[in-house]
């Protein structure tokens, strides 16, 4: 490996900063780079940001990651964090032509950091935040334990991720409240009298209701409702609320963003005219990176072909496409590309552009689990609707059920009730009692989910979580004692 | 200058996180590993073996959907109907147990030396107390005391020496430091105290300990030897079976052999109380009895043991008493169980203690009354 300075890396930053402006229109933020070792790294890696309050959740993913990267399985190239100005960390110790290739990649990070509408929503100056929530965590391990105050983070993460924006909101239909009048109601006075009485009750029971409107947001739901919450664990909550809200944006846009940067990476490299030996390094680098992942759809591959799908029906359409797209083959191809890099989502950029092609390109497959082997897969079928209706169902919510607070004062009792709002698969019984019991010791009462059974939609279930850890399955709806 | 050497990332605070969270799984292991000292796996684990041990609450919840359901998408090579394993599995158990991607960590192989320790830690002998025996005296050295020359200067005491000396002389500060002012450390050597301890297993092994109440029994001892053995490698163990006759009996003996016939508590208790009497001289050891029974005993011959016992209590760290399946019937005598008799009789006898065990999740409970650790550093002063 060839040995080089900081003074080298600034001028592949410059060299590489202009191509993505000249060639590609890619202004990119300014990104600050550290050089740093893999310590660093990993820490950073594990915290998903640095400064980030002190957890043994992070270090069980430290150790695991670090774990893997000394027993040689698996590196970190380089670590981006959307924040203003960007920050990137490179791993000390990659040669120069794997930090050539990680700067180039950084730059597509940067301009979609930039531009992109969701990514635009996210709290950039996240920094100070985080460093003055990282202080007062470490206040509350000191005046309540360490052990409580992380079980209490446990159970906050196990719900963080319902945030309205996390979901597609699919929001159960009002139940009629007044009585339609028809033309036979005075045939049967006594029905039409019993009908109005009986919507009367469910008026009544409407107003009552609490929370009036189906709540997506948990978190914040419990943190302003719940009854015996001391000031800190309300600060907690709403500190692991926000922080998951900044990261919301990068789930959605996971695809698209590394789609971006591995676009960059292999356009600026071609540009830069490497010598032989250099270029065949960053081919082997570069296919390492694109190549396909068994189980999962690989977002690096699956994004820059999408993206180059883009370009190709910019400049080379078949009749359908003409069809299709009325910038179908007189577009500037790399405008194309800004334009969806600045609009979309993953759920819309699979929606549009999985096309046969692509998932040909990628290999893609659609798979089932194999009954008794969580991790042994059985290829179901390569057919590109069926992979294209798998990927965006999954890209619409993150794969997360869709969970709604319903009934603050179920079963009269002041506990919670949640709706699973599915799609055709309940939830996994473990899991919903497991995450149940979390949620229930921050409510301070037992908490209850609707389900369904497996895939059968005629079948409700209801797991019920309670604070001291034990759970129950109801087949009946569960009523007040 | 966009790019910086300095990265501002604390140095160490992963690997200090990650120590945080292995110290949050090893109070979690023992939580769990206390409710199963009985299981065969771990007794039947030698020292030199590892056992592996499922560990609860350590899972990240999130509701997701029912995972033998779930559809997915991935990428490479397979036709429809291909079944695809896992990529490069790791052999199970090897080393350290770490996460795989997206999977939570819920079982670790440890060593039976990781077990004991960890339960054990939560154990001790109580109101073990120092006893010096002539021929059996170690020292040590201690930096305690200042003298006026020596190796080592007392840096604290030389500037207070100086203060005092120049206060003496109407001024209020340091400075002007001089041979009279110069302390030193001084050593000593000290007595070492020896806590020399006996403990004498009594165990019933008359007909009506069947082979149920047997096991809990032999595990209740076979944990108690494990510790005594681990933490106080001194400790003299003095094994003793009864059933209307007492005797002491090996080790291999004690653990092994199965006897019939009716049951005589006191007996085990004369026995116990002769031998403590002969080697074990109450000046110059801890002495610690414990017994256990199903609390079938003659009737008439609960008196007498209680007897015996409140000759010991007074020479003893502590007397106890375990009695196995409490509320079986008792077939000679209903409602004459040892246990219901001490509790009526010998409620506050001081240095007595008794614990029931109806399985053997409640043996650490037991464990736990027996050797508390609490007291012991009140004792010990």
């Amino acid at each position: 490996m060839t040995a080089y300075g900081l003074a080298d890396l600034q001028r592949i930053d410059d060299r590489c900063r202009e191509l993505a402006a000249s060639e590609l229109g890619l202004e990119a933020a300014e990104v600050i780079y550290h050089l740093v070792g893999p310590d660093e790294v990993y820490f950073a890696a594990a915290n998903g940001l640095p400064a980030r309050y002190s957890s043994a959740r992070w270090g069980a993913q430290f150790e695991s990651d670090y774990g893997r990267y000394r027993a040689g399985e698996g590196r970190i190239y380089e670590l981006i964090f959307n924040t203003r100005p960007v920050h990137a960390y490179l791993m000390e110790g990659n040669s120069l032509v794997a930090q050539t290739l990680v700067i180039a990649h950084c730059l597509g990070h940067g301009y979609v950091f930039e531009t992109n509408r969701w990514l635009g929503a996210v709290d950039r100056e996240i920094m100070p935040r985080v460093i003055s929530a990282a202080e007062r965590i470490a206040d509350y391990m000191g005046a309540h334990g360490r052990d409580a105050v992380e079980d209490f983070l446990g159970a906050c993460h196990a719900i963080a991720i319902h945030q309205p924006q996390a979901q597609l909101l699919r929001r159960a239909p009002t139940p009629e409240t007044e009585h339609r009048p028809g033309r036979y109601d005075e045939l049967f006075p006594e029905e039409v009298a019993a009908e109005r009485q009986r919507l009367a009750h469910e008026r009544d029971a409407l107003r009552r209701r609490f929370p009036r409107e189906p709540e997506q947001d948990l978190l914040r739901f419990i943190e302003r409702h719940a009854r015996s919450l001391e000031d800190w664990q309300r600060d907690v909550m709403s500190i692991v609320r926000s922080e998951q809200s900044y990261f919301l944006p990068q789930l959605r846009t996971k695809i698209l963003n590394e789609g971006a940067a591995v676009l960059a990476h292999q356009e600026i490299c071609q540009r830069l005219l490497l010598p032989a030996g250099e270029y065949w390094e960053y081919e082997q680098l570069n296919a390492s990176v694109v190549q396909p992942h068994p189980g999962q759809a690989n977002p690096y591959n699956l994004g820059v072909e999408l993206l180059r799908e883009i370009m190709r029906i910019a400049t080379d359409p078949d009749e359908d496409e003409r069809e299709r797209w009325r910038w179908a083959g007189e577009a500037d191809p790399l405008e194309r590309v800004r334009t969806v890099l600045r609009d979309y989502d993953d759920e819309a950029l699979l929606r549009e552009f999985l096309t046969p092609k692509v998932c040909e390109r990628c290999r893609l497959y659609a798979f089932e689990r194999t009954a008794g082997h969580a991790r042994r897969i059985r290829v179901s079928t390569r057919e590109a609707d069926t992979v294209r209706d798998l990927l965006v169902r999954h890209h619409s919510n993150f794969g997360i059920p869709a969970i709604e607070i319903v009934d603050a004062d179920f079963r009269g009792h002041g506990e919670l009730l949640l709706q699973h709002r599915h799609d055709g698969i309940g939830l996994d019984p473990e899991y919903a009692r497991g995450t149940l019991v979390e949620m229930a010791t921050l409510w301070g009462k037992a908490c209850t989910v609707q389900t369904i059974r497996g895939r059968d939609t005629e079948r409700p279930v209801w797991f019920t979580g309670h604070p001291g850890g034990q759970t129950e399955r109801h087949d009946e709806a569960p009523g007040s004692d | 200058m966009a790019v910086l050497g300095d990265s501002g990332l604390p140095r160490d605070q992963g690997r200090r996180d990650a120590l945080h969270h292995r110290e949050r799984m090893r109070r979690k292991i023992t939580e769990q590993l206390r409710e199963r000292i009985g299981e065969e796996d771990i007794i039947a684990a030698g020292p030199e073996k590892r056992i592996r041990v499922p560990i609860k609450g350590t899972r990240r919840w999130q509701f997701i959907l029912d995972r033998g359901l779930e559809q997915g998408v991935g990428g490479g090579d397979g036709e429809p109907g291909d079944i695809i394993g896992p990529a490069g599995g790791q052999p199970p158990g090897a080393g350290e147990a770490g996460l795989e991607p997206g999977e939570e960590l819920y079982e670790v192989w440890l060593d039976m030396d990781d077990v004991e320790e960890m339960l054990f830690s939560e154990l001790a002998l109580p109101r073990l107390k120092p006893k010096q025996q002539a021929n059996a005296q170690s020292t040590e050295v201690v930096f305690d005391d200042l003298a006026r020359q020596g190796p080592r200067i007392d840096k604290k005491a030389t500037l207070r020496e100086n203060l005092a000396r120049n206060a003496r002389r109407g001024r209020t500060r340091l400075g002007g430091i001089e041979k009279p002012d110069m302390r030193f450390l001084s050593y000593r050597e000290r007595l070492l105290p020896r806590h020399k301890a006996v403990i004498f297993l009594a165990m019933d092994v008359s007909g009506s300990m069947d082979a149920g109440r047997k096991r809990m029994a032999r595990l209740f001892f076979y944990w108690c030897v494990q510790f005594l053995r681990r933490r106080y490698d001194q400790t003299e163990i003095v094994f003793v079976a009864h059933t209307t006759e007492a005797r002491e009996v090996t080790e291999e003996e004690f653990f092994n052999r199965a006897e019939s016939g009716g049951t005589r508590v006191s007996s085990a208790f004369e026995v116990v109380e002769r031998i403590q009497r002969e080697r074990f001289p109450a000046e110059d050891w801890n002495i610690y009895v414990l017994h256990v029974s199903d609390g079938d005993n003659f009737a008439a011959d609960n008196a007498r043991a209680l007897e015996l016992i409140e000759r010991l209590t007074p020479i003893c760290a502590l007397v106890g008493y375990l009695e196995v399946d409490p509320h079986a019937g008792s077939w000679s005598h209903p409602g004459h169980k040892l246990s219901r008799f001490y509790e009526q009789s010998a409620g506050d006898l001081p240095g007595f203690a008794f614990a029931e065990a109806e399985d053997e999740r409640e043996l650490w409970p037991a464990l736990k009354k027996f050797f508390a650790k609490d007291d012991v550093e009140a004792a010990v002063r």
